[in-house]
């Protein structure tokens, strides 16, 4: 694929969380819809603001859940009433209270197994290159103190100077054109 | 900012203003008023239960019922108070009035033992015999068994009619000193001249820890015995080390219950509106969570040693309450208060919920009332392994008795509720609370 080229979107900075998530919620009311917020920790009504819909995640984690617990369930049935049937204590072979131990560690390694790699899977990590990390002052701000708004150039209602000026009117303390 | 809206809009996310009224609304007394209606209605249906075949007999057992799960509520408030001493927190802030108020209770709770004190011979077998020469000729004129007869002799210096009074004297005299300085200092905290210092915020913390560290190991211990001779003694053959530590959890988890229900509940109007966030009702969900899980982990492990042991002084107690129908009930009481508040407690929309909160918490009290059930009726011979209706309509005393304890025992709560504001104001967390919530 050939590197792509041009403007990858316009990022804001702001100095506080209040004035990110009002400017989001400002932009998202004025039509645009791809967008992103960067911040050094997780801000919830940013999500909420961007109104980011739920991730797969938590179905993945319950699938995975599911899935151990019925396989460690059956393979020990499997194991001790067909494969190998040893007759311990006088027991009968289908002995299920002993088998929900096994069962209940599965059920933790496959939904925590599921939760991790789900995550990386439907999120796109590892990401060698973002076109963010292109803005000067991104690279130290994100992780510290600032809060970021990106309008992406992708989105229909993006236009370089109708949406520079849409930023400005929140007076954020810049507004940079990222490259690709 | 131009526009006035934005500039509303922009403020919402500034830090709230305290109420200027805090304490409960005024639909709290008509809350009391109904737990007043219920509490008589509740009576009056029980003294039916005179009439009937072994009705008397049943009313004791339920009372048992009743009374411990009003002891649950009122000692698991005091241990939950002194949990969120000791822990910190927001969510501790936010329980805090609720849980006074239901350690509060006490008083009432110890007044409320004396029936069991008076009905004590026919609830344990223990309390019918004073010297081993009466256990033995009980035993030989086949009253009990030659093993009731023996671990009766062999246990008499716990389980006797003397000791009981002791025990109850010793549990609730500690458990009312321990609460009345919290409660104390609770409202001294707040009339503090230096309120609102750091100096004052760690003189209070300092002294509060002080008193709830080693409150709770005393907690623990003397909850563990009431446990034993209360209900576990109830059949006094036999015997679980993690007794104790299974009824702490069960307490955990009703208490959790009531007190995310009473502040979800008092969220409609101010104070609690503005006092009660979504992250703080979302990490007691999780806490609640927590408690599921612990009190199946519990007695499941109880139940797998053993089930897994099969020996003959133990396995009997299982057979009791799963054979002659009480496999019914095993059911219904592990999904009840396992699978149904697990799988629902799951969703992260769930636990944000108010509604569906409410719904939840209130079905988990009843759970823990069922799981009660299952642990308290067949230790009796005449339920054991036999669980029926017909000719035994005594046993329906277990709704009604109950409820009618609890109802009394929720305007006791309820008052004590609303003689205090919902919220103690010289704590640094109270600060936090007032934050926006996404300034975490």
């Amino acid at each position: 694929m050939p590197p792509r080229e041009g403007t990858y979107g316009l990022l804001a900075e702001f100095n506080t969380p209040s004035e990110l998530v009002h400017a989001t919620q400002m932009a998202r009311r004025e039509g645009y819809r791809r967008m992103e917020c960067y911040t050094p920790y997780p801000v919830e009504e940013a999500a909420e603001a961007l109104h980011f819909h739920k991730t797969r995640v938590p179905l993945l984690c319950l699938m995975g859940g599911v899935m151990g617990l019925t396989t460690a369930f059956l393979m020990e049935t499997w194991i001790n009433v067909y494969a190998y049937p040893l007759n311990i204590g006088g027991r009968p072979l289908f002995s299920w209270p002993a088998f929900i131990i096994p069962a209940y560690e599965w059920t933790i390694l496959f939904s925590g197994l599921s939760a991790a790699f789900g995550m990386l899977a439907l999120n796109g990590l590892p990401q060698l290159y973002h076109p963010v990390f292109n803005a000067p002052n991104f690279r130290n701000g994100a992780t510290t103190d600032k809060f970021f708004l990106c309008l992406e150039a992708h989105d229909p209602k993006f236009s370089l100077t109708e949406s520079r000026a849409f930023l400005e009117q929140f007076s954020p303390a810049s507004v940079v054109e990222v490259d690709h | 900012m131009a526009h006035g809206t934005e500039h509303i809009e922009h403020h919402a996310h500034g830090p709230k203003t305290l109420p200027a009224v805090l304490t409960a609304p005024d639909f709290v007394a008509a809350w009391r008023t109904r737990m007043l209606v219920v509490a008589v209605a509740a009576t009056l249906v029980s003294l039916v239960f005179f009439l009937v075949h072994d009705g008397p007999a049943h009313i004791l057992r339920a009372y048992l019922l009743g009374f411990m799960m009003a002891f649950t509520f009122a000692g698991g408030g005091l241990c939950m108070l002194m949990l969120q001493y000791v822990s910190g927190g927001k969510w501790g802030l936010l329980l805090r009035r609720p849980l006074e108020a239901m350690a509060r209770t006490l008083p009432v709770v110890a007044v409320l033992f004396l029936p069991i004190i008076f009905g004590a011979k026919s609830l344990y077998v223990w309390a019918r015999y004073t010297t081993p020469t009466e256990f033995w000729q009980a035993a030989h004129q086949g009253l009990i068994t030659e093993e009731e007869a023996l671990t009766s002799i062999a246990k008499h210096a716990m389980l006797s009619k003397s000791s009981m009074i002791v025990e109850w004297a010793v549990i609730f005299g500690v458990f009312l000193a321990m609460m009345y300085f919290l409660q104390k200092w609770s409202v001294e905290r707040d009339a503090d001249p230096a309120a609102g210092s750091q100096r004052s915020y760690d003189k209070w913390r300092e002294r509060f820890e002080n008193l709830s560290g080693i409150g709770i190991l005393i907690y623990v211990i003397l909850m563990s015995v009431g446990a034993i001779v209360w209900v576990m003694s109830l059949d006094v053959t036999w015997y679980s080390s993690i007794w104790g530590l299974q009824f702490l959890v069960g307490q955990g988890f009703a208490v959790l219950a009531l007190s995310i229900l009473t502040v979800v509940l008092l969220s409609k109007t101010e104070p609690m509106k503005t006092l009660l966030r979504t992250t703080e009702q979302h990490d007691l969900g999780k806490f609640l969570f927590a408690f599921v899980m612990l009190n199946i982990y519990l007695t499941f492990a109880e139940f797998l040693i053993i089930w897994s042991g099969n020996l003959p002084d133990e396995i009997p107690w299982y057979l009791n309450r799963i054979r002659g129908g009480w496999w019914v009930i095993c059911s219904m009481d592990f999904i009840f208060h396992w699978v149904v508040p697990f799988c629902l407690l799951l969703s992260r929309d769930l636990k944000r919920s108010k509604k569906k909160m409410v719904i939840l918490t209130s079905w988990m009290i009843f759970a823990r009332a069922f799981d009660l059930f299952w642990l308290i009726e067949p230790n009796f011979p005449d339920a054991a392994r036999n669980l029926h209706l017909s000719g035994n309509f005594g046993i329906l005393a277990y709704i009604t008795v109950p409820v009618a304890i609890l109802a009394v025992w929720a305007y006791c709560y309820l008052t004590l509720l609303m003689s205090r504001p919902l919220v103690n104001t010289n704590d640094p967390h109270l600060a936090e609370m007032l934050e926006p919530e996404h300034a975490h």
